[in-house]
């Protein structure tokens, strides 16, 4: 007995041995070609390709980038949900990283020294794409008149919508078109509510989020995000204002406390586990609000199947605001430890000015990956889909380099982009577009006033808890936490930007 | 006679009730994983589902993924990380077990301090990566953090300290068997129950874990039926997360939700239910009948 | 004898004795070079808790911070509260988890090798496969108030106006503790049923001889002979008394802010406040502090043991 069981683990053990070959890739200069190397980390939505697959992708953009930079690329797809750690954690462990992006996190990039200068390389490698993205967006990525990042160019303006269950909205004669703003969703969910008692009107988004976070249309976050907002200008006032206390929050509050009271939003939505497209599909519920770069209709057609069946439509019900952390949220940097910042800089480059190279980079190669259609629209080739073909990271296109030089899916509109190139460019921006906070000094108080928003922020935007006695504990609790520091220090670094950008 | 009776009766009731509260909460995911997604969330999880659905797992498959290999790959590790494992804990705690040994509270110490310090994950990373090289191997999935655990090691110690009596050992050293020899055919035979306790546990450590894969393992060929699930999900998670897609502006896909997770949990469990009566037989029986018979 | 003769007398015995602890070290080997390789080495990773990381210079290049990473566990009122919290659970964990989970062993010890008890022991083991994540949705099916069998089946049947769980903070007390007795009982009997079953059963018979009950046997013979199992357990728990199980704090109650005064704990503390800065400095610094307050306390605790009874202490 003891013996074979001795026998069984050498057997397993040379198993392991066999299989365990094969891996271990290690990108590095050094290379045979002769052609420098620079190793570029993505972050996919779709599956992520074999090996095989991937090769065949990365000799294709390789064939490009060897006659036009001298450098040849490995890529590195990474799955969105561990994205940010794989790469903090490999550039530790001193692998080889060339090329990485921000997912909302730029600031802590840039004050833990992950990020490479790249000033200068932009003015010498790529001043096409300098050009393109132009100065007031890349200084939403600099640091102390330093650039540390490439933001991506896509639809970034983010409009906050209602979207709802058309065939009610019908049925119900609701004009819609007269919804154009958050007050005046109330009147919907109301007799949506009466038509509809089994109903409930308003879904949540996700857990703690009913729309109320996304309605501001005249709010900078300062470099903090609507989750979790800590000291804002409001308007062109430029004075730090302490976002709790103001009447407009309070506003807010009151709002979804009223509909919470009637009904009108479900009583769960501070802590449910459902989202708002597993709502929608149930049938149960009329609408959600969110925030979406797309024009309505594309917008709507985009979120149908994740819906289920039953029709919807999007209506805005605000405007667009523009401030530095939405430009800077996805942003492409060079790694502080590659050895080779040229070759990353110049292969940058090409995934903003090359369309052959970000093509072959979202939708893999054609024929195989996608088929091309007569209006140059992009199809899965017939019977295929995003889950069965080698290769695609089609989700990843508004992450990836140029959105705007990417083929267009077969079905959307063409002049939907030319919409939303205007949107980024008319949006209400900002007057502190391009001021970063750096909270360095402030961490201990970041990590008190963030459990104290994690308490309370949910339950108010929720409706769960009543505003009229829970926003003072609020901010009496947030005053405990050395909230007062943060706002002083946001105020101080923005009055010094103030008045080098004068 | 009867005394005994009654205390069979009460400790059968108090068990039925137990394992009734234990298996409850689990058929509830099997039926959510079989009840049409909308279902379940309009009317919420119900033990009598009034639509039934198998579109969680016909999702499951048609996502291509190799759900077979991961299970291959999940055994494999569990059964070479758990012999590797005991074998090395019921080394490491017998020398700590033996009074005569110098250094065994020194040991016991070592052993123990392991339990309370971590440096945390890079360290750890870059010494696996860099020096011994086991990244996307299938040594990563065995051998950071589960070949040794402090507790068992300790568990070890105090059953060979208490429930082998040292006369035994005494015996064999007059005999002249060497240390090895006696830790080999007297104390191990005698050591089954706490042998097959570690062994289970060590099993399930393996078999539930996805944190090796995460950090060690890019290749999906050697992915792990946890991490393999893990994936998938959080995948779904982050599409269906508006956060997300505001973040990126771009288009999403049709996923179903909660009903996949709920069957994950099901295919994360089902083939250990399936090698349940295997386990029973070598190690549960162990733990209860034990070696020790007066 | 001389002096030198005896010094070289006794050196020699001491060279005798190490050549005895020989054999027993080789045996150990294996296991001390693992834990010296995964556990030991990696330990550096605590000089973290000092430095201001920087990625670009590594963990040695970057620059000392004295204990500046550590305020931010002590900056709010908070700070009280997480601490209050994580220990009070724990100690209600050791305390009813190791009644229970006696309790459990000695029935099954009791049925001994009938058929049901297999199905008894496998299935309380099942609970422990589940993730936390899914957990949270089994108790979120239980206690959501829309559409959760408590509001809607029980408290509806019985009259009662539904109550809103997550938002109830007396109730979570005792919620977290029968989801943890749930997941968690079925495991560590097994401990203990091993134990048991190592007992010698002559010992029983002797007893039973003697005439006494069941119950008799019970706390005159099975407790203790557990005591030492209870002791070391006990021991090792406390040593991890500042750490909570992150799973069942943050899933379970869906990061719901109406009950952090009875759900926060120090593992949640430091997850929610460093979600966004993401710091590794910090996160080390959280680590260390829980490491070392569960440190001093089982040394404490070992030295009273082994001043009391030397054989049970840990080391």
């Amino acid at each position: 007995m003891r013996r074979k069981l001795i026998a069984a683990l050498m057997a397993a053990t040379m198993a392991l041995t066999v299989v365990g070959c094969g891996g271990a890739k290690d990108g590095g200069k050094a290379s045979d070609s002769g052609y420098d190397q620079v190793t570029y980390a993505y972050c996919t939505f779709n599956n992520i390709p074999s090996e095989e697959d991937l090769d065949t992708v990365e000799e294709a953009i390789n064939e490009i980038t060897r006659d036009k930079i001298g450098v040849e690329v490995t890529l590195k797809p990474i799955g969105i949900a561990d994205y940010s750690s794989k790469v903090s954690l490999a550039l530790q462990g001193g692998e080889q990283i060339d090329i990485f992006e921000s997912l909302g996190n730029f600031n802590t990039c840039v004050s833990t020294d992950m990020t490479y200068d790249i000033t200068d390389l932009l003015d010498e490698y790529g001043s096409e794409t300098k050009e393109l993205v132009g100065e007031n967006w890349l200084q939403a990525c600099s640091k102390d008149g330093k650039v540390y990042g490439i933001p991506t160019m896509k639809p970034i303006a983010l409009t906050p919508m209602i979207i709802y269950r058309q065939d009610i909205a019908e049925e119900l004669g609701l004009d819609m078109s007269a919804v154009n703003s958050v007050e005046d969703v109330t009147d919907v969910l109301r007799k949506v509510k009466e038509a509809h008692p089994e109903m409930t009107p308003l879904a949540p988004v996700q857990q703690g989020q009913i729309g109320m976070n996304v309605v501001w249309d005249n709010v900078d976050w300062l470099t903090d995000d609507f989750y979790s907002p800590k000291g804002v200008l409001m308007g062109d006032d430029m004075t730090v204002v302490d976002f709790y206390s103001t009447p407009e929050f309070r506003e807010k509050c009151e709002l979804a406390r009223q509909w919470y009271n009637e009904g009108l939003v479900m009583k769960d939505a501070a802590t449910t586990t459902s989202t708002a497209a597993e709502c929608m599909t149930s049938g149960n519920y009329f609408a959600y609000i969110a925030a979406y770069s797309y024009p309505e209709a594309d917008t709507a057609a985009s979120l149908q199947a994740q819906c289920g069946t039953n029709p919807i439509a999007a209506k805005m019900i605000g405007d667009a605001y523009l401030s530095t952390s939405d430009v800077n949220a996805v942003s492409w940097m060079i790694a502080s430890t590659t050895k080779n910042p040229e070759a990353a800089m110049k292969f940058l480059n090409l995934t903003y000015t090359d369309a052959d190279v970000i093509n072959l980079l979202i939708y893999g190669i054609e024929g195989r990956d996608y088929v091309l259609n007569e209006d140059g629209s992009v199809s899965y080739p017939e019977g295929e889909d995003a889950t069965t073909v080698p290769y695609t990271a089609q989700l990843s296109c508004g992450t990836l380099g140029n959105f705007f030089l990417m083929y267009p899916t077969a079905g959307t509109d063409p002049e939907s982009l030319k919409w939303e190139l205007e949107q980024n460019e008319k949006a209400k921006t900002s007057p502190a577009m391009g001021f970063t906070f750096d909270s360095d000094a402030y961490k201990t108080q970041y990590t008190a006033v963030t459990n104290v928003i994690q308490q309370y922020l949910a339950g108010l935007y929720c409706g769960s808890l009543d505003p009229d006695t829970e926003i003072d504990k609020f901010v009496a609790a947030l005053k405990d936490a050395g909230y007062q520091d943060i706002l002083d220090g946001k105020q101080e670094q923005l009055d010094e930007w103030l008045a080098n950008n004068k | 006679m009867t005394e005994s009776k009654k205390f069979n009766r009460v400790a059968t009731i108090v068990l039925v009730l137990f394992t009734v509260a234990a298996i409850l909460p689990i058929l509830l995911i099997v039926l959510a994983s079989f009840t049409e997604e909308t279902t379940l969330i309009r009317d919420g999880y119900s033990f009598f589902p009034k639509q039934w659905s198998t579109d969680a797992y016909y999702y499951m498959v048609k996502q291509g993924v190799t759900i077979g290999r991961s299970y291959g790959i999940s055994f494999l590790v569990t059964g070479v990380g758990t012999t590797l494992s005991v074998l090395i804990t019921t080394m490491l705690a017998y020398p700590m077990a033996r009074k005569s040994f110098k250094y065994r509270n020194v040991l016991a110490f070592f052993v123990f301090f392991t339990m309370l310090f971590n440096g945390g994950i890079v360290p750890s990373y870059i010494m696996w990566t860099q020096i011994f090289h086991i990244k996307n191997t299938l040594w990563a999935l065995i051998i950071p953090n589960y070949l040794v655990s402090a507790f068992n090691v300790i568990l070890v110690k105090n059953y060979y300290q208490n429930s082998i009596p040292d006369s035994l050992i005494e015996a064999a050293q007059i005999d002249g068997a060497s240390e090895f020899t006696i830790f080999w055919k007297v104390m191990l035979p005698l050591a089954v129950p706490v042998i097959a306790t570690i062994s289970l546990f060590t099993g399930l450590c393996y078999w539930n874990d996805w944190t090796n894969g995460l950090y060690y393992v890019d290749n999906e060929k050697l992915y792990s039926i946890q991490q393999l699930l893990m994936k998938i999900m959080d995948n779904i998670q982050a599409l269906r997360s508006n956060s997300n897609a505001a973040l990126l502006g771009t288009g999403q896909v049709d996923l179903p939700g909660t009903s996949i997770r709920m069957a994950m949990a099901v295919i994360g469990i089902l083939p250990i239910l399936a090698i349940y009566p295997f386990i029973q037989k070598y190690l549960v029986k162990g733990v209860i009948v034990g070696a020790v018979k007066g | 004898m001389t002096k030198t003769e005896h010094a070289v007398a006794r050196s020699a015995a001491k060279e005798k004795k190490a050549w005895k602890d020989l054999p027993l070290l080789l045996i150990a080997l294996p296991g001390i070079a693992y834990l010296i390789i995964n556990n030991y080495i990696p330990m550096m990773g605590i000089f973290l808790a000092f430095k201001d990381f920087s990625f670009f210079r590594g963990i040695f290049g970057s620059e000392w911070c004295g204990l500046e990473n550590f305020r931010f566990l002590f900056q709010t009122k908070d700070a009280w509260i997480m601490t209050r919290n994580t220990i009070l659970y724990n100690v209600a964990f050791i305390i009813i988890g190791t009644v229970l989970s006696i309790l459990v062993a000695v029935f099954i010890c009791e049925l001994g090798e009938r058929k049901r008890v297999k199905w008894f022991q496998g299935a309380m083991l099942l609970p422990n496969m589940l993730s936390w994540v899914v957990i949270g949705y089994i108790a979120y099916a239980f206690l959501n108030s829309e559409t959760g069998f408590i509001n809607n089946t029980i408290l509806g049947r019985l009259g009662l106006d539904p109550i809103s769980w997550y938002a109830k903070e007396g109730a979570w007390p005792l919620i977290l503790l029968i989801v943890y007795i749930w997941k968690n009982i079925g495991y560590q009997s097994i401990v203990y049923t091993a134990a048991i079953s190592g007992i010698d059963k002559s010992i029983f018979e002797a007893a039973a001889v003697d005439g006494a009950t069941k119950l008799k046997q019970i706390i005159k013979v099975t407790l203790p002979m557990l005591k030492p199992t209870i002791i070391t357990l006990t021991l090792m728990s406390i040593g991890r008394i500042f750490f909570s199980d992150f799973g069942l704090f943050y899933q379970v109650p869906q990061n719901s802010g109406a009950i952090y005064a009875t759900t926060q704990t120090i593992d949640t503390y430091v997850y929610r406040g460093l979600m966004e800065l993401n710091d590794v400095g910090m996160s080390a610094a959280a680590g260390l502090y829980q490491s070392l307050v569960g440190f001093v306390l089982v040394m404490i605790a070992n030295t009273i043991v082994r001043k009391i009874d030397s054989d049970n202490a840990l080391f």
